[in-house]
């Protein structure tokens, strides 16, 4: 049989455990038919050994892997999301492939060294995008030459999308309810503002670049063009057939291909401040991750998950298959420009992969405060300038005591603020 | 030596001689164990699932404290410090407050005015609308919130549809709370109903026939008689529901996640935020101590008056009898 791979590479013609029999447990929260297929694909080579890929609930997933782990127990393989990272680092094996190889394969590799070792990676990227509605665009007259690339065009085809009755909004040409902080931690990096001091752990949220991303699309309401009183969350609203344009992750073309099945879609990149001119970041991204390797497993069991590991990083159709049910753009390079990815529209929207920022896995403070900030300002009246204060006194309370520290210095184009 | 006592016959009036060996009335050795097993097992489960989780709890509010990660670092009264200088705490606590007396009176009034209602004896289809009032009961939480969100929605919820309005129920800092309160008191009044139905029940007839009589009005009836009669049940209500209140979390987890801001949080969800969000179990445990032990005065607070209610009149029937003796 050939061997796979380009850098990481993996050769299927080496015995694995001696041949002799093993049997490995996978935990998974989701999808597990399409990890399970891997698994007996693996399996087709190596008879001697099983996979069984278990499907653990997320309700349940992240206090009951973590607790496994501790008690020196635990499946031998288990997904990871990288939220959790404090909890299960340390009972992670490294993997034991060359991190050169790696970066050289897998976007974004290396800023999940820790110490020279990598515990996991993406196996694909998820960013930010606008979604729009190609009913209510072409209805309002718009056409592909309008799709807006800076914030100041985006304000006028969001006015061009609004319908009104009188005082009564109908449709909203933008909508961004409950989703104002997965907007505010990317799109400050495109005014140069990382989301952590240059120490990489103290927080900063409590500046003008975050005004002015708050002062925008808080000036984009005031034009009319969309409400806080104007449904729950911009997705639902757009999912509804309410809202023409909103912000999200690639998450929701999963959304609106199960829920909203006969909604017309597509989606354009996330505009800039100034046209022609590459910002210090386009967005944040967070990534989807390769699986974790149980550090207290037995000898035989890592022997052949370090094996399996290198099967997986190197079978491009599963890697293909995964990015596109995950809706992330794929962090395998050899598969990077395969047509199929072009014709998903949220994945097509990415802009140049490089200029995106994984802030390292941040705790849920910033998120959870963050949201919070937002709803005091739409809803509370509270001035921008105050919410951004309290918002940073409580991510600093939250953080003290802590020994996170952020991975934005190992993006490629990294500026201290 | 034999040690004599007298006891009266409850039936027959007499005062017979007993000795303490036929005090002590020999139980069958199975009966020993099986109360012995039955205690025995009532009170590891409590020590086990209580009173370790407790102790271990408020061992773990002085730490920085995350289970999942093995964290556990002393760090004295910090976790108390910083909850008692952080203000959504105190919005938390002052909420939970809101929450609590809207809640109670609430569950009370309604449940109270309807279980009356059905009482009386030009109610018919009692059995009815004792099921229907009841349903709600039996709904599981989430499923009746995810409801009343839906009919909270400000586009399409029944709720503006039906009445003509358009409040933006959850997300509006002035309703937000409130539509909660009323949301919890749909689901809880049916148990409150069934409790004062039971009550109403134990009333002798005959204490209500004498009003009727004396010509009482239905209103002195209800003030003078029922409600002092009903007072026990009353109490029993009124404790029960602050002790479930003040731990209400899952209404506000799925309606408004807290918000707008902080205008829906209270204490219990703060908890759960801090644990299973934050991890910051440490944090929690102190909040959760401090939930404990506003719980524990309130509902001691509760006893006492309701005990003191219920010692009144006895006071007042010794103390007349005691002036007709000397008068």
């Amino acid at each position: 049989m050939p061997i796979a791979g380009v850098n990481v590479t993996y050769d299927p013609n080496t015995l694995v455990n001696d041949g002799k029999p093993i049997e490995l447990d996978w935990w998974a929260w989701t999808n597990v038919e399409q990890f399970q297929a891997i698994a007996d694909a693996y399996s087709e080579i190596h008879p001697n050994v099983v996979i069984n890929v278990v499907n653990q609930p997320w309700e349940d997933y992240w206090t009951k892997l973590p607790l496994e782990l501790q008690s020196g127990g635990g499946p031998a393989l288990f997904n990871v999301h990288n939220s959790q990272h404090e909890n299960l680092i340390a009972n992670m094996e490294p993997y034991d492939i060359d991190p050169a190889d790696l970066e050289a394969d897998y976007a974004g590799a290396a800023s999940h060294l820790i110490d020279g070792e990598t515990h996991y990676i993406d196996l694909g990227l998820m960013s930010g995008a606008i979604y729009y509605n190609t009913d209510m665009w072409e209805a309002a007259g718009l056409t592909d030459a309008d799709i807006p690339t800076t914030w100041d065009e985006f304000r006028e085809v969001a006015k061009a999308l609004t319908i009104r009755d009188g005082d009564q909004l109908r449709q909203a040409g933008f909508n961004f309810n409950s989703g104002g902080h997965t907007m505010q931690a990317g799109l400050a990096y495109q005014l140069g503002q990382n989301l952590f001091e240059a120490d990489g752990s103290t927080p900063a949220i409590d500046n003008e670049a975050n005004l002015e991303v708050i002062q925008r699309f808080v000036d984009i309401y005031a034009d009319g063009s969309g409400d806080p009183d104007f449904g729950a969350a911009g997705t639902d609203s757009f999912g509804q057939g309410l809202s023409a344009m909103t912000y999200a992750w690639g998450w929701f073309s999963g959304t609106l291909k199960n829920d909203y099945p006969d909604l017309n879609w597509s989606a354009f990149q996330t505009p800039v401040p100034e046209a022609g001119e590459t910002p210090y970041a386009l967005d944040r991204y967070n990534g989807e991750s390769t699986f974790g390797i149980n550090a207290n497993a037995s000898d035989a069991e890592k022997e052949v998950a370090q094996d399996f590991l290198r099967y997986f990083l190197t079978d491009a159709e599963s890697m293909k298959e995964l990015s596109l049910i995950f809706s992330v753009f794929p962090a395998y390079k050899p598969i990077a420009d395969d047509p199929v990815f072009a014709e998903n529209p949220a994945l097509a929207a990415f802009g140049e992969i490089d200029r995106y920022i994984w802030p390292g896995p941040i705790p849920a403070t910033f998120e959870t405060t963050t949201a919070t900030m937002w709803e005091e300002i739409l809803f509370n009246g509270v001035a921008p300038e105050e919410a951004l204060a309290a918002a940073q006194a409580t991510i600093e309370k939250d953080l003290s005591g802590k020994d996170f520290v952020s991975s934005e210095g190992l993006y490629a184009f990294y500026s201290g603020n | 030596m034999t040690i004599q006592t007298s006891t009266r016959s409850a039936h027959r009036g007499e005062t017979a001689p007993v000795t303490q060996a036929t005090r002590r009335i020999k139980k069958p050795a199975s009966e020993l164990w099986l109360r012995n097993i039955t205690v025995g097992v009532i009170m590891a489960s409590l020590v086990l699932l209580l009173l370790i989780p407790i102790g271990i709890a408020f061992v773990g509010s002085f730490h920085d404290w995350n289970p999942l990660n093995g964290r556990f670092d002393f760090t004295g009264i910090d976790n108390y410090a910083a909850l008692f200088a952080d203000p959504t705490f105190w919005r938390a606590s002052s909420n939970t407050l809101v929450f609590g007396i809207l809640a109670i009176a609430g569950r009370v009034l309604l449940g109270l005015a309807i279980a009356y209602a059905l009482f009386s004896k030009l109610s018919r289809w009692r059995t009815f609308f004792r099921t229907i009032f009841y349903l709600p009961t039996v709904m599981p939480l989430v499923a009746v919130a995810f409801l009343w969100t839906l009919m909270y929605n400000p586009q399409f919820g029944a709720i503006n549809t039906l009445f003509g309005l358009d409040v933006n129920w959850l997300f509006d800092q002035r309703f937000s709370l409130l539509a909660i309160v009323v949301m919890t008191i749909w689901k809880d009044f049916g148990f409150a109903v069934i409790l004062f139905l039971a009550g109403l029940y134990a009333i002798p007839e005959d204490v209500l026939e004498a009003a009727s009589v004396d010509g009482a009005s239905a209103w002195r009836t209800f003030w003078h008689i029922i409600l002092p009669l009903l007072r026990p049940m009353l109490f029993f209500i009124i404790i029960t529901s602050m002790i479930g209140y003040l731990q209400a979390f899952v209404q506000v987890l799925v309606m408004t996640n807290g918000g707008p801001g902080t205008s829906t949080q209270l204490i219990s969800f703060m908890i759960y935020d801090q644990a299973f969000v934050k991890y910051n179990f440490g944090y929690a445990s102190a909040i959760a101590f401090i939930l404990l032990i506003i719980t524990a005065l309130l509902t001691a607070a509760s006893w006492r008056m309701n005990q003191s209610a219920l010692d009144t009149p006895r006071r007042r029937r010794f103390t007349h009898r005691s002036k007709e003796k000397t008068s």
